[in-house]
């Protein structure tokens, strides 16, 4: 499959011009920013907060008994939400006071099994939101230096820094429209797709700018490595996701890994958007530098 | 080729001599075993989401402060209430010592009413003399502006306070949840207010002293301890946060440890085993920090008690003879019926007591680093396990040892999968075992020396560590990738030279991808995210190990692999 992929899109970045290669990076940019700045405008938030940041508490347990009946048996608490799959439910609380909380973990941890309860107030909640939204910003700047340090050409680096860029933006604007909320492991997810669209676009920079050679050739070759990076990254994480979020479909008595299930959701969709970002958006800007910077060395020659 | 002409055998080079040191060391670091009792063991150790348990994560709540004020308005703030009439300052004079610095007032003031020294004694605000002067009471006290502060704060909102002499002035620590407005308006009315900086920002902190938090972890690890829990590790997190892991605890039993405090009672000797209850904890007001008799040269534990306990303790020692026979009469103090301290009054103790009660006490612990040692201890003990500052849960987990267990299954067998899914890909691409084995070989050892590395520096691996281990396996085969590609440029191995450039071009670019890797993961290490860290050093350790010692050996392995093979082939 990754060999027919890299094929169609070789021949795909080779019949196209610059121009119309950047129709699609584009377009998904703009889609990806409405879609992010609707949720700003409805929620607050660019993205769906989860209750690591809102404060609250998540209960998720094993148990035959309907959501209905469980929201009718918790109704004095501030619950907001009862999701089940399979045996398995997870409840969401709103903040609630110590000895609710004491009394609900009571409760449920004498009742039913396989239990897991996570509580964050929401003064702690908006202390984490503040040091998650650092920790992108500090990350996301970090990166950008380390990129102009190793390529000190501005052009190249930019397009590093927007493809980026722009993976996180459609990774953020995935999870709105898929109603994925923001957690401690989606924040871990946002930053580690920052590591791996750099990768191949660090991959496909090098290749065209220090190698010796044609550019398409240079292209083709880069896209045949870079290709299979993301394609194995992607099934090991398709793999991660399929294991944590429907293992229990085989095997009954496993239960969902909600964490590791959204970190690897997350990530899917910034690599898939990886792949367009790298090999339409900057492929063609590289293409265009290069060509531009080579009338500019060979009008040089004349002169 | 000259090569060919003194065939160096891999073994013999530094960096596969170090792969292969690193790699058995892992393996004696994890220490894998198999017993029929318990099945598959490791070294391995386990974050609480995979072994099963609770975690508290709490919030100190306290403030730090500098304030001013007008000292009457200060006295008369304090007394007036009190005496349930009104005050009027005749003199005051301030006197200021040969450093300069400590201030000592003494102030002289009248009321119509009436003042009792059993009043005075219980604000403490230091030595004074009561007079009768035709229809008035005068008093006269000596006390300094610190101790006025002290006590009109603590009056005012029910809380301890400890000030403390730093470079620049008096700083008042607030042991209760306390907003900065509340302490503005509170100095406002005594015509004070919060210091302020040169640059106008106010020198109030929303946080406790350093000490103070350690305080609260000792305490909090001893209260374990004595419960028979050793295990509990209680760390601090940044300045104003302690976690507490309980492992194979439920989270409601984990609270109800954490924030019930111990019982405390003091008891005294009738006749040799015999003893009496004397007081509860609640009847000590307030404990003091650890001090140094230079008199006896001896450490004591200072505590104050409440008007109640004061009586009942008096009482108690005249009962039993003790005032008139302290030695033969010891007074015991337990925690949780745990004798902690034991001994007898001081003559001059006794001999107080014949006439009134004491509210001020000091337990004499002995000379030395051992008696400084119990002095620290006792003052644990009289808190009677009860925090310093007030703490409030900002977050906790529970997650049943079953369900642990089964995250850890699926997290292994997650990824074994991962693994199989990323080499059949990789076979899909090359189609040549020779370049199957060794790529899968790195990944795998990359995360048996990751393994190793978390065995050897006892870290937990917790579910965010497992996906930093998947997602270094991730960046582990793309830099694979990179380094077969660049080398089999063109389909075919190069001349050596070539290979050498080309390799060096590889690491060029897994350097920088390396790079930016562990920058981007660096804010989660080195901010005070609990669960995330855990993701981030995994990763990080995962790029290091695979950029110093794993794939290095994997660009010599590949092309010695495919050098015999295209030998093999002519």
């Amino acid at each position: 499959m990754s060999l027919s992929l890299t094929e169609k899109l070789d021949s795909f970045v080779r019949k196209h011009n610059d121009r119309q290669l950047l129709v699609l990076p584009v377009a998904t940019f703009l889609i990806a920013v409405l879609i992010i700045a609707f949720t700003l405008a409805t929620t607050g938030a660019p993205v769906k907060l989860g209750m690591e940041f809102k404060g609250g508490t998540m209960v998720s347990l094993t148990t035959d008994t309907p959501a209905t009946a469980l929201k009718e048996k918790y109704s004095t608490y501030p619950l907001t939400d009862v999701r089940q799959t399979g045996t398995r439910t997870v409840m969401q609380f709103g903040p609630m006071s110590s000895e609710e909380q004491l009394s609900l973990t009571q409760d449920v941890t004498d009742t039913y099994g396989n239990v897991e309860i996570r509580q964050i107030g929401p003064i702690y909640g908006k202390d984490l939101q503040k040091q998650a939204i650092k920790a992108v910003i500090f990350s996301f700047l970090g990166m950008a230096i380390v990129v102009f340090i190793i390529f000190r050409t501005f052009v190249p680096s930019a397009a590093i820094v927007l493809s980026a860029f722009s993976d996180i933006m459609i990774a953020a604007a995935f999870m709105n429209v898929a109603g994925i909320e923001l957690s401690l492991g989606t924040v871990a997810a946002l930053l580690m797709l920052i590591g791996y669209s750099v990768d191949s676009d660090i991959l496909l920079t090098t290749r065209l700018l220090k190698r010796r050679g044609e550019v398409e050739e240079n292209i083709t070759n880069a896209m045949g490595t870079g290709i299979t990076m993301t394609t194995t990254t992607l099934a090991a994480l398709t793999v991660m996701y399929i294991v944590t979020t429907y293992s229990y479909l085989v095997i009954p008595s496993f239960s969902q890994i909600n964490l590791l299930s959204d970190i690897s959701i997350v990530l899917i969709f910034g690599l898939v958007a990886d792949i367009l970002y790298t090999w339409f958006m900057n492929v063609s800007i590289l293409r265009w530098y290069i060509q531009k910077e080579g009338t500019k060395i060979a009008r040089r020659r004349r002169a | 080729m000259r090569e060919d002409e003194e065939p160096k055998s891999i073994f013999r080079d530094l960096r596969v001599m170090i792969f292969i040191i690193a790699l058995l060391g892992s393996i004696v670091f994890i220490h894998p075993g198999y017993n029929s009792e318990e099945g598959f063991t490791t070294n391995l150790k386990y974050g609480l989401d995979l072994e099963g348990g609770s975690w508290l994560q709490v919030k100190l709540q306290g403030a730090l402060v500098q304030v001013d004020a007008d000292t009457n308005m200060l006295l008369k703030a304090l007394i007036e209430p009190l005496i349930g009439n009104t005050i009027e300052i005749t003199s005051s004079t301030a006197t200021v010592n040969l450093q300069g610095q400590a201030q000592t007032q003494v102030i002289t003031f009248t009321t119509p009413g009436t003042v009792t020294n059993s009043q005075m004694d219980l604000l403490g605000l230091g030595e004074y003399t009561i007079s009768k002067q035709n229809e008035l009471t005068q008093v006269k006290l000596t006390t300094s502006k610190e101790n006025l502060i002290d006590s009109y704060l603590g009056n005012s909102l029910k809380a301890e306070i400890v000030p403390m002499v730093t470079t620049d002035g008096v700083e008042y620590e607030i042991r209760t949840a306390v907003t900065e407005q509340q302490i503005e308006s509170l100095m406002n009315a005594v015509g004070g207010s919060i210091v302020k900086n040169a640059d106008g920002s106010s020198r109030y902190k929303d946080r406790v002293r350093t000490e103070t938090r350690d305080l609260t972890k000792t305490i909090l690890s001893e209260k374990m301890n004595s419960l028979g829990l050793k295990d509990i590790p209680v760390k601090t997190v940044g300045d104003e946060y302690i976690l507490i892991d309980f492992a194979g605890i439920d989270l409601a039993t984990a609270r109800e440890i954490a924030e019930k405090p111990g019982k405390f009672e003091i008891r005294i000797q009738i006749t040799g085993n015999e003893t009496k209850h004397v007081l509860y904890g609640e009847n000590i007001e307030s404990v003091g920090i650890v001090g140094y008799n230079e008199m006896d040269g001896m450490w004591f534990t200072p505590f104050t008690l409440t008007e109640a306990g004061a009586l009942a303790l008096q009482k108690a020692a005249i009962e039993t003879g003790a005032t008139r026979n302290p030695m033969e009469h010891n007074l015991i103090m337990l925690l949780d019926g745990n004798e902690v301290y034991s001994a007898p009054l001081s003559n001059s103790a006794a001999q107080q007591l014949e006439t009134g009660p004491i509210y001020s006490w000091q337990s004499s612990t002995g000379s030395g680093d051992e008696g400084k040692e119990k002095a620290q201890q006792l003052q644990i003990h009289l808190r009677a396990g009860a925090l310093p500052v007030n703490v409030e849960v900002i977050g906790a987990g529970h997650v049943d040892a079953t369900l642990g267990t089964q995250f850890k299954k699926e997290s292994v067998i997650t990824g074994f999968i991962v693994l199989l899914a990323v080499a059949l890909l990789v076979y899909r691409k090359y189609r040549q075992k020779e370049i199957l084995i060794p790529m899968v070989g790195t990944s795998i050892s990359e995360v048996i020396m990751i393994l190793g590395v978390a065995s050897a520096i006892g870290w937990q691996l917790d579910l965010p560590s497992i996906a930093g281990i998947i997602a270094a396996i991730g960046t582990g085969i793309d830099h694979l990738v990179i380094i077969t590609d660049e080398v089999l440029y063109e389909g075919k191995l190069p001349p050596t030279k070539v290979y050498l450039s080309r390799i060096t071009k590889a690491f060029s670019i897994i350097l920088a991808a390396a790079t930016t890797t562990v920058i981007a993961m660096g804010p989660l290490v080195l901010m005070g995210f609990g669960s995330l860290k855990g993701f981030a050093i995994t990763t990080i350790i995962g790029v290091f190990i695979g950029v110093v010692i794993a794939r290095p050996v994997y660009g010599k392995m590949i092309n010695e692999v495919l050098k015999d093979k295209s030998e093999g082939q002519v």
